[in-house]
Parts: C-alpha cells; sequence; structure tokens
C-alpha cells in the first residue's frame, strides 16, 4: 500500500497512519514496566551500597541496560528481584576489580578519612549525599554501616532493608545458605562492634 | 526445646521470620543462655535500628536516564550503528584486497565477478531497510542532490516510478578506490531495487553486461568515468526493470 515518500520499510504491522501494538510490543511494554517498578529499590540499595549518588545511578543504569539484554536468559521461575539485585552487585564488584583505585578516587573526591582512622574506608563527609541523606545519615547505625566491607555491608541492606530471603542472598552470592549464614554472623558481628567503637555523639562526626 | 538452634534459626529469629513455635523455642534457649542472649537481642536492635532508617528511604526524584524504555531504544540505535559499521568494514575490506576476508562470503570484484560488490551491498542493505540509510527521499530530488554532493558530475539517478519503484534512501559506502553508492528503490509489495555507484577499478575495466548471483541479478556498464549497475531480484519483471533502467543511467 503506497503511503507516499515515507516508506513503511521495517514494521509489517504499520497500516495506514495508524500502527497497531504487537504481540511484541505488548512483551516489551510489560518487560519495561516491570523493571520501573524496581528502580527506586534498586537505586536505594545501590546508594547505600556505593555511598556516592551518582555512582550509584550509573550503577543503576548499567543493571537496566543489562537486564535488557540478557532477559532472554531468565528462567521464569527465578524471582525477578534476586535476578536484579545480583546484576546490579556483580556489576558493582566488576567495576571496582577493574578500577583498583576505586576505593582512592572515592576518598579523593570527598576530601575526607575517617577521623579515628581505624578502618581505613571514608566516612561518609556528606560531599556526595543529596540533603536528605544528611539528616539520615545523622543516624549511627548508617555511620557504622558504612564502615563496614563491601560485601558486609550489601548483606545487611539485603537482609534488613531490601528483606530478601536467604535462599535469595544464597542466588545473588552463588554460594549455599550455610555460608551465607555465616558472613550474616560476621556482618552483624562487625556492625555491632563499629556501634561500639562511636564513643562520640554523631553530630561531632559531622565535618563541617 | 531440645536442639541448639541453628545459625539460620538464630538470624531468622533476629530478621522476625521464624513461625510461633521455633520463635518460642529460640526464645527458651536464649533464657538458657544469657550472653549470647545479649549478643542476639543486640542483633535485633541493630537490624530494627536499620530498618527504620532505610525501610521507607525513596530516591527524591526519578532519574529519566535509568528509564527502561529510553534505553532500550538507545540500545537499538548503537546495535544498529555497530551494525552499520561493520557491514561497512566487510565491505571496504572485502574490496580493498585484503584475502582474509574472502573467508566471510564477500567477493572481490574481478573479471569473472563483476560487480560483486553491487549485489553485496544490495544483500546488506536492502534487505535490513530503514535503518541503515544515511538520506531518505522526503522530498523529490533529495537524493539526486545527495548524490551530486558526493559525486562530481554524477549520473542521473533512475526514474523507475512507471514501473511501480520509488526511491527510499541511499547509503555511502567506502571502498580502497574511493567512495561508493547505493540508492535503493522500493514497490508496493516491499520489493528492492538499487541503483549502485563506484569508482571505476584499477585493476579491470568493466564491460557492460548483466550477470546472476543467487537470487539476484545484476545489469552494469560505464557510465562517464563511473561504474554503475542496477540490482535486483532475480525475478523476471524486476530484473526487466532494472535492465530498461541502465541505459538512462549511461
Amino acid at each position: 500500500m503506497h503511503v507516499g515518500k515515507r516508506h513503511v520499510l521495517c514494521n509489517p504491522s504499520k497500516i495506514g497512519r495508524f500502527r497497531l501494538m504487537t504481540p511484541r510490543d505488548t512483551m516489551t511494554h510489560d518487560i519495561d514496566q516491570s523493571l520501573r517498578e524496581w528502580l527506586p529499590r534498586l537505586r536505594r540499595f545501590a546508594l547505600w551500597l556505593t555511598r556516592d549518588a551518582s555512582t550509584a545511578d550509573d550503577l543503576v543504569q548499567s543493571t537496566i541496560e543489562r537486564a535488557l539484554s540478557r532477559w532472554s536468559t531468565r528462567h521464569d521461575d527465578s524471582a525477578l528481584r534476586a535476578w536484579l539485585f545480583a546484576i546490579l552487585y556483580r556489576q558493582f564488584l566488576d567495576t571496582k576489580r577493574r578500577s583498583k583505585r576505586y576505593a582512592a578516587m572515592l576518598d579523593h573526591f570527598r576530601g575526607g578519612r575517617d577521623p579515628s582512622g581505624a578502618h581505613g574506608h571514608a566516612v561518609n563527609d556528606n560531599a556526595t549525599y543529596p540533603s536528605v541523606e544528611r539528616e539520615v545519615m545523622a543516624q549511627s547505625v548508617l555511620q557504622s554501616l558504612a564502615q563496614l566491607p563491601t560485601e558486609q555491608r550489601a548483606l545487611l541492606l539485603w537482609i534488613s532493608v531490601e528483606g530478601l530471603s536467604y535462599r535469595e542472598v544464597a542466588e545473588i552470592l552463588d554460594v549455599p545458605i550455610g555460608t551465607v549464614m555465616s558472613r550474616l554472623s560476621r556482618a552483624r558481628q562487625a556492625l555491632r562492634r563499629a556501634s561500639e567503637g562511636e564513643v562520640a555523639p554523631p553530630s561531632l562526626r559531622l565535618v563541617k | 526445646m531440645n536442639n541448639i538452634p541453628s545459625e539460620e534459626d538464630i538470624h531468622a529469629y533476629v530478621d522476625g521470620r521464624l513461625d510461633d513455635t521455633r520463635r518460642q523455642a529460640v526464645e527458651v534457649y536464649l533464657a538458657q543462655h544469657p550472653q549470647r542472649a545479649e549478643e542476639v537481642r543486640a542483633w535485633q536492635r541493630d537490624a530494627q535500628e536499620l530498618r527504620a532508617a532505610l525501610g521507607s528511604w525513596m530516591p527524591e526524584a526519578d532519574n529519566p536516564s535509568l528509564d527502561p524504555s529510553a534505553l532500550r531504544a538507545q540500545r537499538r540505535q548503537t546495535w544498529r550503528a555497530r551494525q552499520a559499521i561493520a557491514a561497512m568494514l566487510v565491505l571496504s575490506i572485502g574490496l580493498g584486497g585484503v584475502g582474509g576476508w574472502q573467508a566471510h562470503g564477500v567477493r572481490q570484484a574481478s573479471r569473472e565477478a563483476p560487480m560483486s560488490d553491487a549485489m553485496q551491498a544490495y544483500r546488506m542493505f536492502a534487505q535490513q531497510r530503514g535503518a541503515m540509510l544515511d538520506v531518505t527521499e522526503q522530498h523529490d530530488g533529495d537524493l539526486q542532490i545527495w548524490l551530486d554532493n558526493h559525486f562530481h558530475r554524477a549520473p542521473q539517478l533512475p526514474n523507475l516510478q512507471a514501473a511501480g519503484f520509488h526511491p527510499v534512501g541511499g547509503r555511502l559506502l567506502a571502498l580502497s578506490e574511493g567512495a561508493a553508492a547505493m540508492v535503493l528503490y522500493e514497490n508496493a509489495q516491499g520489493n528492492a531495487i538499487s541503483f549502485y555507484i563506484r569508482p571505476p577499478s584499477k585493476v579491470a575495466a568493466l564491460p557492460r553486461g548483466q550477470r546472476q548471483e543467487g537470487t539476484l541479478m545484476a545489469v552494469y556498464g560505464p557510465s562517464d568515468g563511473y561504474n554503475v549497475a542496477m540490482v535486483s531480484r532475480a525475478d523476471e519483471y524486476d530484473a526487466d526493470v532494472a535492465r530498461k533502467a541502465l541505459p538512462t543511467a549511461i
């Protein structure tokens, strides 16, 4: 059917000026919608994992890109939630591995170091968090969380904040549940120790 | 409870994931082991504090660069761009005389197989359509102007309207001898005929002729300092249209 100079080149479902939704369109629409629903939680996890707002969103973006390109490899019965968090976490680890100076770079941009010098991780100095997070960060449990190694922080975020099951965490880390349990014990002990190390009230720790 | 709670039981207790029976059993155990109980209750407080601090935290605003539909569209564009580059590389490397690419089915233009580049271009671009064109015929004459811009004293593009073929778009290609171009025509059934122009080969002068290769037919000949070809499906009607179009180009 001749439709003027702009020719119908690719899409056989175009008829005249009206475009019908093909079954494929509906499928991609549903996939996009599912992914969209998970964005806030992925962003939350990424932010508190990376402790840097722009890195966090970059991480989420590459997670969505990977999710789109690998969608066909998904088994229907595996939970979308665990699958997405797994992609995100592995992306994060890959980025860290690729850039050995990642932690040093982060510290440099923040311009701050842990005042106690005890852990070698930069305690958040508010430079990279949006203002709302700064208020939230005044809570000492989050300052303690920030001091933990990456995997322990990820574990506690998954279990206590995102409500993942132990089985889902085992899937993400690709380890037996027993291993998750012992790592969780160490993470909880570490959080406890970091909190007990907070001898000064939080306000004295904030860099003005 | 006769058994000591497992590590998983303890964590499930901390996280409030045990049913009543098992929870009570853990509590009985903890009542008998005060040191362990102190640690477990501290864990519980930490977990609750963490959940309270972050559980209801949500991003302030949507970030449009994260939208799946937008990322999907970008992916398609990138994919197409890569396909186009790959196709161009195959064509230009194959015809530049680098032997290794022959394994990919790109044969060098030669006395035995003239205008195989024209046919290759047809196969790659006519069959992928809109994604691959550099320019489209939005208004009458757009493509001729485009051709004139890229080729000094370019020949006139044939007019195939009477045969039901309308110009759709064009694509530049890189050959070792210089730039080549393909202009695509299409009829209502979606069949394509292409016009192909390239600088003459330094190796062999192109005689006027026609050649069938698989499902394609090419008619070709020299024209005003260039070599031109019309490529169509080897269908009787289409090939006839292509054949008749060539004299107007030469």
